[in-house]
């Protein structure tokens, strides 16, 4: 474990906490640094929609076949047993025959992966998620790591429910449904997007968030605009072919 | 797993349907709301812009009022659920947190019997059609399960109102009646496919709107539309537009839409 690493985790997350923040982009930075420091290969968080399923939040790649194994544990997974037990699951060679979720393990060693651990994300006595994460080396998580990786789940949760007032029992259903929406217009801006500059869903995905980052918005502001409007102001000059600037009129 | 509740929940909405003999339309929605979640009334209203416009149907005068009084006085949990983009589960509306959001709005609730208001944004990401209200006379929470059906029947109100489906079982310029045998699994034309989430269909709707230049909205319903045409399911026919191995065509008569 670098200690380093680590304290600086805990800063930064903290230090986008005490200013407004957009949840899901904060739950992608959270899932980028769980993957730092756990030495994961990937992560996700994982929410349970009151609709039945699990719904996947931020993921540390928009790779598909990472977000494939997510929506597989709707069926079987580490996730599903931890959202109903309320308990970390862990599980330390997916390659050897497993009987809990046969379908799964196929699917996460097809794409490379050998352990796999779920963090339950806890409010009370209320499992709202998971902390999903793979590993490509086989063996047991360090139990330091795996501490380590609890805090990150319940950070996630603080997260989530952020500036909202959870007095209410029936705030924290209404958190999870505007953060599950956000997740769906960012999917909608990455497809306007890819469509229209002929990028892949991935490239689509890291320019939105540095156009949010650097414009100082939050992404799902920035991926409603870009949804809802004729979105002049998206992609930024600085990244438009230059045809398209209207001829005869000089930059200012 | 078990069926996905949307399958069930769909199931209520068809027989509810059936029993007044029509097509599936936003009267059973509210209907089946109001029995399944064990309410006192419902209210659904269509939104053009980004506030409720106006009331499509209600299931009893009480609701009605709710429903009118929040469009007169321009706050309410209505206009809120439209701007947070997220349910408002006013489960106690004696609760001082609520008369402080809604100060006009409040007490006439109470005054109107109203105990508890729950209200669903009838919305896809960035796509906003409306509104679900609904009302209990005591107050008290939603039970988890109350709370994923009427969520789950605020997705199907949604997929109606985009795909042009009106209050009353009909709809415009749809005269072939409830007489085919898939009365009650199709809705005027769309597959209900309330099945599992997947992000491809959100991210092929975004596609579309830049290959057909239409809303979001409008891409939307005609995703659904083509996936019915097609007799496809509505994943796969978004997983074959993200992988750029279909795209539509901007007449709606070219890709087999209605």
């Amino acid at each position: 474990m670098d200690s380093e690493l680590l304290s600086d985790t805990f800063v930064e997350l903290a230090d986008t906490m005490v200013a407004e923040f957009d949840v899901i982009d904060f739950l992608h930075l959270l899932t980028d640094r769980s993957v730092a420091l756990l030495g994961a290969s990937a992560a996700g968080v994982v929410l349970a929609d009151p609709r039945g399923e699990l719904r996947v939040a931020a993921a540390s790649s928009e790779e598909a076949g990472l977000l494939e194994l997510f929506q597989l544990q709707n069926d079987q997974g580490p996730c599903l047993d931890c959202f109903r037990t309320g308990r970390p699951v862990t599980a330390d060679d997916l390659t050897g025959p497993c009987q809990r979720w046969p379908r799964f393990a196929e699917a996460a060693a097809r794409s490379g992966f050998r352990t796999v651990e779920a963090l339950p994300m806890r409010l009370r006595d209320q499992v709202i998620g998971a902390l999903n994460l793979f590993r490509a080396e086989p063996g047991p998580i360090d139990p330091a790591d795996l501490r380590i990786g609890q805090a990150l789940a319940d950070v996630a949760t603080i997260g989530l429910l952020h500036e909202r007032n959870v007095r209410r029992r029936e705030a924290v259903a209404e958190q999870l449904q505007a953060a599950l929406n956000s997740r769906v217009v960012i999917e909608q801006a990455k497809g306007k997007l890819a469509e229209r500059l002929s990028v892949d869903m991935d490239r689509a995905f890291n320019m939105l968030r540095d156009y949010a980052r650097n414009t100082n918005q939050h992404l799902t502001d920035v991926a409603r605009t870009l949804v809802e409007g004729d979105s002049a102001d998206f992609p930024p000059p600085a990244q438009r072919p230059p045809a398209q600037r209207p001829p005869g009129r000089s930059a200012r | 797993m078990t069926d996905p509740r949307g399958v069930v929940v769909w199931g209520w909405l068809a027989a509810h349907a059936a029993a007044q003999g029509r097509r599936v339309s936003l009267a059973d929605v509210c209907a089946v709301a109001v029995s399944s979640a064990e309410l006192t009334g419902a209210w659904l209203a269509v939104a053009r812009g980004s506030g409720p416009d106006f009331v499509m149907c209600v299931t009893d005068p009480s609701g009605e009022q709710l429903a009118e009084l929040q469009l007169m006085l321009g706050e309410g949990p209505c206009h809120d659920v439209l701007a947070s983009a997220a349910p408002v589960l006013a489960a106690d509306l004696g609760d001082a947190e609520f008369s402080r959001r809604w100060p006009a709005f409040i007490p006439a609730a109470r005054q109107l019997g109203a105990g508890a208001v729950f209200a669903f944004p009838l919305i896809v990401g960035a796509i906003r059609a409306g509104v679900l209200g609904l009302y209990r006379g005591a107050p008290g929470p939603l039970s988890d399960r109350q709370l994923g059906d009427l969520l789950i029947l605020a997705d199907a109100a949604t997929v109606m109102v985009l795909g042009g489906v009106h209050g009353d079982g009909d709809s415009d310029g749809d005269g072939d009646g409830d007489g085919d045998g898939e009365a009650g699994t199709t809705l005027n034309g769309q597959a209900p496919d309330l099945a599992l989430h997947r992000a491809e269909i959100d991210q092929a709707t975004g596609m579309l709107t830049v290959q057909l230049d239409v809303s979001a909205g409008e891409a939307f319903a005609r995703l659904r539309a083509y996936a019915y045409s097609q007799q496809r399911r509505l994943a796969d026919v978004a997983g074959d537009i993200v992988a750029r191995r279909l795209r539509l065509d901007r007449d709606p008569g070219q890709d087999g839409g209605p």
